[in-house]
């Protein structure tokens, strides 16, 4: 049986943070796709540390999305 | 995951170089492609007075730094320019961030509001847009009179240069647009540095060649203070064509500034295919125009706003 993880998200300046269940190995990439984000549209914080979308995620990561595309 | 080019952790995957950077390296990168834009272009001289458009937001803040640090340099004089369209709930929130980085940076400040120049903020001039039912986009409004605004700024504050924060994506993005919309004469306007005409301070574009995101995690990685988030009238045309090429750069990375490249090659041959026209005064507000009555104006009293000759 395939092994899952799971991983608390928030979107940045909100308070209120999801519960993404992922398996196990999989990227931020993959959760961006996950959640329908462009990956070039956000800058992703691991555990408050900036990351690439390439990073693998742990169980228990607390992941913050931050959009990028601002203004008019 | 370790940064190419040093071993660090890296912070970004640049898949259009295919490079992996570490936050120095990328911050130093930004940095550079800044340097080498004013240097490539000559966009800023010594002893020059350099008005920076600036409305809080992540490019505009990052391009004061970045201005504001190298014209420490070159003994320059550097001034924020922020326009206060009035839009509720967006630039209030953004005016303050604007100033706090304008006086953290020890920099001359200077807000210029559409209700003391118009007699109308945005949101005003947009609900009786609404009203009369014209076909106007609130982005046309807003895009001609923050232009006219911040020239008019420029020029009064003695500025040899007005310097806006467009990044990679929205060259690309404005290349596009007039593309789909067949308008020439825009198109052929673009580029890093608008050339100086009577009444208009040149406007130079020392971002260009940096996409957003690279911008954004500048900001973030030093710390900067920018107010992130989206203006509430940006839809229609220019966010598909946003959406559009954010979709295609990552199926196929260096899309951006391919478009851009690709448009800096053809763009002296554009040059010729343009004819000049005679500078005039507009005959409400004085400020340049190529008719009698500035596209600001124009717009204004088309919507029955009164304008004082």
């Amino acid at each position: 049986m395939t092994k899952m993880i799971v991983v608390t998200v928030k979107l940045y300046g909100q308070r209120r943070t999801k519960k993404i269940k992922l398996t196990q190995g999989a990227k931020i990439a993959d959760l961006l796709k996950q959640l329908n984000y462009n990956p070039d549209v956000v800058a992703v914080r691991c555990n408050k540390k900036i990351v690439p979308e390439e990073e693998r995620l742990l169980n228990d990561d607390i992941v913050e999305i931050i959009p990028i595309v601002t203004g008019g | 995951m370790k940064c190419t080019f040093c071993g660090r952790r890296a912070v970004y995957n640049r898949r259009y170089a295919g490079t992996l950077l570490c936050d120095r390296c990328l911050t130093k990168s930004v940095e550079r492609r800044f340097w080498r834009a004013v240097a490539e272009h000559k966009l800023i001289a010594p002893n020059e007075k350099i008005a920076i458009a600036v409305s809080g937001g992540k490019d505009s803040v990052v391009a004061l730094h970045l201005i504001a640090d190298y014209c420490k340099n070159k003994n320059c004089e550097v001034a924020a320019v922020t326009i206060d369209e009035g839009i509720k709930g967006y630039r209030d929130h953004s005016l303050p961030v604007a100033r706090e980085n304008a006086e953290e940076l020890g920099v001359e400040y200077l807000i210029v509001s559409f209700k003391e120049a118009y007699g109308a903020t945005l949101d005003e001039i947009v609900r009786v847009a609404k009203k009369r039912k014209s076909r106007q986009h609130p982005c046309t409004y807003c895009g001609v009179m923050r232009r006219s605004l911040l020239n008019k700024a420029a020029r009064e504050l003695g500025a040899d240069k007005l310097a806006t924060a467009h990044n990679l994506d929205d060259e690309a993005q404005a290349i596009m647009l007039n593309y789909v919309r067949g308008d020439f004469s825009r198109l052929h306007r673009l580029g890093p540095i608008y050339p100086p005409r009577e009444g208009f301070v040149p406007r130079i574009k020392p971002m260009r060649e940096i996409p957003e995101k690279e911008i954004a995690l500048y900001a973030l990685l030093k710390d900067i203070k920018v107010h992130l988030a989206v203006c509430p009238y940006a839809d229609g045309i220019h966010t598909e064509i946003r959406d559009f090429l954010n979709d295609f750069e990552v199926k196929h990375p260096n899309t951006k500034f391919m478009i851009v490249r690709m448009f800096d090659r053809m763009k002296p041959h554009l040059a010729g295919a343009m004819h000049e026209f005679e500078m005039q005064r507009c005959n409400f507000c004085g400020e340049p125009t190529s008719t009698s009555v500035c596209k600001a104006c124009e717009l204004l009293v088309q919507l029955g706003f009164k304008r004082q000759k």
